[in-house]
């Protein structure tokens, strides 16, 4: 009854910042960064794309605890760019990356469409079920 | 990951309800995180609360609830056709007075300002193949003469984060490296790992290993066999798009939250008190427990978009038997919240989120 909804897990609350970021005060060109009800699928996406890339020192992420919807992620440049805007410049490349591929698919698909790749039998399963169904079948007269 | 070229698109199977593609030239975390965001990403419509009049067949009423919340549902168009319900925006009381006692009750409570219904193809929200002929209907229950099941089934759009009911996807065949050049896996074998383990499909794609060759450690994955099957409350092209799409928007509001600056503290009203731990909390912008001492204060910043009734409970003994609200915010209080996006309510009834019925 007093469970909070299941939403909560990833939808922000009112007003909630997505992003928090906390400079590394021992380390220099270092920042921790909190994103919350967010989940491996960023995570793990963003930190490879930042290994990628030649200014950074260190990338990683990790989430804490898989009952709370967030993970931190640091990140350590050589100098020549702050933390948070390398992270910037990584997003922007991933959106790049899916912008290309979305627009290969779109390609592919209207080719399939177009060579009439949905057949006829597009469940590919024949109508054998079907059948049986309208004959009064079911279930325990297989 | 500098990627040397652009990314590969090759589909090699296209069904109503599949697809089967190798993605090449992309990292391995990319083509992850593309395989997670269809699966559990998704925005579908399936059965979340059932409300049962009469059962008497031999499952129980739960049992039926959980059934028919699996059944897939059309749900194409699903983005735009229809809202969360806790983005619904009943934000008012509603007076019911001696003139409504004529009325039946007022269904749908789709909201005037919205064009989701224009979205939606005809079929929208009816169980996936139904009256389509050559495919088997879903079997829920069986009953015997003299036994009855009457219900009211209320669906939902949801994605499979909360739920896998709401996932598009049956099934989602992911494979790399077939040969294991990578030595991402070890086999275990008894004899001859070779006879022991069949190759895959996906084998005849990439060259065999030679038993000469030298071992590369720092290679990269960069061929990727995918199979998305859908349980076609989306087809497959939908499914693909809306996943990549949902990347994007995932990663857009990272650099969007990154560039905006704090929430001035001026629009609030309401300032939660700092924590004992010197860190300021954010203000806390839920009616929930922890607000009670400062109800007053609370209410006067929710009362913007929020008309409750819970003022009431907390100042005062409850008015006209425990106050129904229509789409209340109340929070713990309980009280009976029609359709209310309530967080934690307590012991309502009705047909909100924590109304009386089983969630599926």
């Amino acid at each position: 009854m007093n469970a909070p909804p299941r939403y909560e897990l990833y939808v922000l609350e009112e007003e909630e910042c997505p992003v928090e970021v906390i400079e590394d005060t021992k380390i220099p060109n270092a920042a921790t960064i909190k994103v919350v009800k967010q989940d491996h699928t960023l995570g793990n996406l963003i930190r490879a794309q930042l290994l990628s890339m030649p200014q950074i020192l260190f990338a990683g992420y990790k989430v804490p605890h898989p009952l709370q919807p967030y993970f931190l992620i640091k990140i350590q440049t050589d100098g020549t760019i702050t933390p948070t805007a390398i992270l910037e410049q990584a997003c922007t490349k991933l959106i790049g990356t899916m912008v290309t591929l979305e627009n290969k698919f779109k390609r592919e698909f209207s080719l399939k469409d177009a060579g009439g790749a949905v057949a006829d039998d597009p469940y590919g399963t024949g109508a054998a079920g079907g059948s049986e169904w309208a004959q009064g079948k079911d279930y325990l007269d297989f | 990951m500098a990627q040397e070229s652009d990314p590969i698109v090759r589909i090699r199977e296209l069904k109503k309800d599949r697809v089967n593609f190798v993605l090449e030239n992309v990292d391995l975390s990319v083509a992850n995180s593309f395989r997670r965001v269809m699966m559990a990403d998704i925005p579908t419509v399936a059965i979340d609360m059932v409300e049962v009049e009469s059962n008497t067949t031999v499952l129980p009423d739960e049992f039926i609830a959980h059934r028919l919340g699996m059944v897939p549902l059309v749900s194409a168009n699903c983005d735009e056709a229809m809202r969360y319900t806790r983005d619904c925006t009943y934000n008012n009381t509603m007076d019911i007075t001696s003139n409504h006692l004529e009325f039946g009750p007022l269904d749908d409570g789709m909201d005037e300002d919205g064009d989701e219904l224009s979205k939606r193809p005809d079929n929208f929200g009816m169980p996936v193949g139904k009256n389509e002929p050559g495919v088997p209907p879903v079997l829920i229950c069986k009953i015997r003469k003299g036994q009855e099941l009457k219900l009211r089934c209320v669906a939902k759009k949801g994605i499979a984060k909360e739920h896998a009911k709401w996932s598009p996807c049956a099934a989602m065949g992911f494979e790399y490296d077939p040969h294991n050049r990578l030595r991402h896996t070890t086999y275990w074998y008894e004899r001859d790992i070779k006879a022991e383990w069949p190759l895959s499909e996906n084998a005849k794609e990439e060259p065999p290993v030679r038993d000469d060759e030298v071992f590369d450690y720092m290679a990269k994955p960069n061929k990727f066999y995918m199979d998305v099957e859908t349980d076609g409350s989306l087809g497959p092209q939908e499914v693909v798009i809306k996943g990549l799409q949902e990347l994007q928007a995932k990663l857009a509001n990272l650099i969007l939250g990154m560039k905006e600056p704090e929430p001035s503290a001026e629009e609030d009203t309401f300032q939660a008190p700092p924590q004992p731990n010197g860190t300021s909390a954010p203000a806390c912008r839920r009616s929930c427990c922890c607000c009670m001492g400062r109800v007053d204060k609370h209410m006067e910043y929710k009362s913007r978009r929020w008309t409750t009734s819970w003022m009431g409970r907390v100042a005062g003994p409850a008015r006209a038997g425990g106050s129904g609200g229509w789409g209340s915010p109340a929070a713990g209080a309980g009280g009976a919240a029609w359709g209310s996006p309530s967080p934690a309510g307590g012991t309502a009834a009705g047909w909100g989120d924590n109304a009386a019925g089983w969630k599926t």
